[in-house]
C-alpha cells in the first residue's frame, strides 16, 4: 500500500447549498482534504446529514463543488465520469424492473456500445462472481433484496470501471445477508483490486471492511478524523469481536465529534 | 385445487352473480313494464324480445334488418373513434416529450390542456364541426381531443416519477439523451401510457356516439337518436345499448391485452402472486 499511486485527491472541497427557505446556506462539506490510493477500500462514515453522500457524489461528478479541487488521476471528474471509470451501487438496487436480471447488468454495456459478443461474455462472468448464475433469466422482483442488491454490484462492476463507488449499499438488509454480503464484497475486492469508496453510518461495518475510516461530522460537515484500520487480511467473522477490532470501533465512535 | 384455481373459479362466480342479478332485476322490470305502459318496448322490453330483433329478419329501413343498420354504424363509429384514437395517442405522446425536455413547453401548454379538457364534450362538438366542415372528420378530431389529454398527462406522469438514482446512474455512465430516453425514460413510462390508454380507448368511443345523436350521417349516436325519435324502430336503440357497451369494454379489454405482451415482467409479478 505505500508504494501505491494517489488515485483520488481532494483539495480544499466545501459544498454549499442554498436554503430554500431563504435562510442561512447549508453548509454541506466544508474543508475537505483527503488522499486515496489506487486499490484501497476507503469508508465514509458519518450521521446522515454529515455530507458523506454529498463527497461521494462531488467525486462522481454528480455534484458540483462550491469551491475545492478534486482530481482523480490527475483528472477532474467530469473527465473520469465521461470516460466511464466509475461504477455506482446505490443505496437502493436501483435496478430496471422490465428488464431482466441479465439485461439489467448489460445495460451500461449498451450505452457504451460494446459488441454484443463482449457483453454476453462479460455478464457471465459478472452472473458467476456475484453467484446468481442460475438467476440470469428472472425479474428484479423475482430476488431477495440481498441478491438485487448483488446484481447492482454486478451492473456496477460490468464496465469494468477503477473506481467503485458504493452509497450505504447495504444499509437496507438484513444482519445475515448483510455479513454474507460483507465476505463477498471483500472477496471481489480482493479479485479486482478495485479502489473503493463505501459510505456508511454503520461503525463495525465500516471497521470491518476498510483499510481507512474517513470520519464525518455534521453542521457543518468536515471530516473530522481518519482512522487506520490494521487489522490483518484476509478478514472474516472471526475478526470481529477480537479485542483490537473493538478498540478500534472505540476509537472511530470518538472520534465524532457534534453529534 | 391450488389456490390460483380456486381465486379464478370465485372470480367466474363473482361474474355470474353479477350478470345473473341484472338478468333478474330487467327482467322484473320489464314485466312491470310490460302491465303499466303502453308501448312497453320503448321503455324496458323483454330481454327475450331484443334478442329476437337481432335475429329478424324485419326490414326496418333501406332494405336493413336492425342488426345490419346497427352493424354497419357500429363500423363508422368504431372507424372514426379508432383514427381519432391513434391521433390522440400519438399527439399526447410526443407532446408528453416535449413537456418534459422543454420545461417551458409544459409551463406554457399544459393549463390550456386542461381548458380543453373542461368545455363539455357536447359545446365543443359544434366549433370543431365548424372548423373542420365535415361530419366526419369533426367526429375523428373529437376522439382524437379526448384521446390525448389522458395520454399527454400520464405519460408524463410517467416521465416524470423516474426515481432521481435511476438517472444518476445513467448520467455516471456518461448516457447520451438518446440512451437516456430510449433506456430509461420511455420504458419507465409504459405502465403509465397504458393508463393513459385504458382511460382514453372506452371515452374515445363514448364521444364518437354522443356527439353523433346531436346531427350526423351515419354513426351508432346518429341511428340512436332516430330510433328514439321512431323514425326507425325502437329496438335498433336497445341493440345500441348493448352493443356500445360491449364496444367499449372490448376497447379498455384491447388496451390490457397489449399491454401484457409489452410487458413481460409484469406477466412473471402476477404469476408469482
Amino acid at each position: 500500500m505505500q508504494t501505491a499511486e494517489t488515485e483520488i485527491n481532494i483539495k480544499g472541497l466545501c459544498v454549499t447549498f442554498p436554503d430554500k427557505d431563504g435562510g442561512e446556506d447549508i453548509h454541506a462539506l466544508t474543508d475537505v482534504n483527503l488522499d486515496i490510493k489506487q486499490g484501497e477500500f476507503i469508508s465514509l462514515l458519518g450521521p446522515s446529514g454529515c455530507g458523506k453522500t454529498t463527497l461521494l457524489r462531488s467525486i462522481a461528478d454528480l455534484q458540483k463543488p462550491s469551491s475545492g479541487i478534486i482530481s482523480v488521476k490527475g483528472r477532474t471528474p467530469h473527465e473520469i465520469r465521461l470516460s466511464q471509470k466509475y461504477g455506482i451501487v446505490f443505496q437502493s438496487p436501483v435496478l430496471y424492473d422490465w428488464r431482466t436480471v441479465r439485461r439489467n447488468i448489460c445495460m451500461p454495456m449498451e450505452v457504451i456500445g460494446l459488441p454484443k459478443k463482449e457483453r454476453t461474455r462479460r455478464v457471465d462472468a459478472m452472473l458467476e462472481l456475484v453467484g446468481l448464475t442460475k438467476f440470469g433469466k428472472k425479474y428484479p422482483h423475482q430476488l431477495s433484496g440481498g441478491m438485487q442488491q448483488r446484481v447492482g454490484i454486478a451492473r456496477a462492476l460490468a464496465l469494468d470501471p477503477e473506481i467503485l463507488l458504493m452509497d450505504e449499499p447495504f444499509s437496507a438488509l438484513d444482519e445475515f445477508t448483510k455479513e454474507k454480503l460483507h465476505m463477498d464484497l471483500l472477496d471481489i475486492w480482493n479479485k479486482t483490486n478495485k479502489t473503493i469508496l463505501f459510505v456508511t453510518h454503520n461503525i463495525q461495518e465500516s471497521v470491518f471492511l476498510s483499510d481507512r475510516v474517513v470520519v464525518l461530522s455534521p453542521h457543518p460537515g468536515r471530516v473530522s478524523a481518519v482512522v487506520d484500520i490494521d487489522v490483518p487480511r484476509p478478514r472474516d467473522l472471526s475478526s470481529k469481536g477480537t479485542p483490537e477490532f473493538n478498540a478500534l470501533v472505540n476509537k472511530v465512535r470518538n472520534s465524532f465529534e457534534g453529534v | 385445487m391450488t389456490r390460483a384455481q380456486k381465486d379464478k373459479l370465485t372470480d367466474i362466480l363473482v361474474i355470474l352473480v353479477w350478470v345473473l342479478g341484472l338478468i333478474i332485476l330487467w327482467e322484473i322490470g320489464a314485466s312491470i313494464v310490460a302491465q303499466t305502459k303502453r308501448t312497453p318496448a320503448n321503455v324496458l322490453p323483454h330481454l327475450s324480445q331484443i334478442v329476437e330483433s337481432v335475429f329478424s329478419d324485419k326490414m326496418v329501413s333501406n332494405k336493413q334488418t336492425a342488426w345490419q343498420i346497427v352493424m354497419s354504424n357500429a363500423g363508422i363509429t368504431l372507424w372514426r373513434a379508432g383514427l381519432g384514437f391513434m391521433i390522440g395517442v400519438i399527439v399526447g405522446f410526443i407532446l408528453a416529450l416535449f413537456m418534459r425536455y422543454f420545461k417551458a413547453v409544459e409551463k406554457t401548454a399544459f393549463p390550456y390542456l386542461m381548458m380543453i379538457q373542461m368545455i363539455p364534450i357536447l359545446g365543443m362538438a359544434p366549433i370543431v364541426l365548424a372548423i373542420t366542415k365535415d361530419i366526419n372528420k369533426s367526429r375523428i378530431m373529437i376522439a382524437a381531443i379526448l384521446t390525448f389529454y389522458p395520454v399527454a398527462t400520464n405519460t408524463l406522469a410517467g416521465l416524470k416519477s423516474v426515481e432521481k438514482e435511476k438517472l444518476d446512474l445513467m448520467h455516471s455512465l456518461a448516457a447520451s439523451n438518446w440512451h437516456i430516453y430510449t433506456k430509461l425514460l420511455l420504458p419507465s413510462c409504459v405502465p403509465y401510457l397504458f393508463t393513459g390508454l385504458k382511460i382514453a380507448a372506452p371515452m374515445a368511443i363514448t364521444a364518437s356516439i354522443l356527439v353523433d345523436t346531436l346531427q350526423g350521417s351515419g354513426g351508432l349516436g346518429t341511428m340512436l337518436s332516430q330510433s328514439l325519435k321512431h323514425a326507425i324502430s325502437i329496438y335498433v336503440f336497445w341493440q345500441i345499448v348493448f352493443v356500445s357497451a360491449f364496444i367499449g369494454i372490448l376497447s379498455y379489454k384491447l388496451m390490457s391485452v397489449i399491454e401484457k405482451l409489452y410487458s413481460p415482467h409484469e406477466k412473471a409479478k402476477a404469476a408469482k402472486s
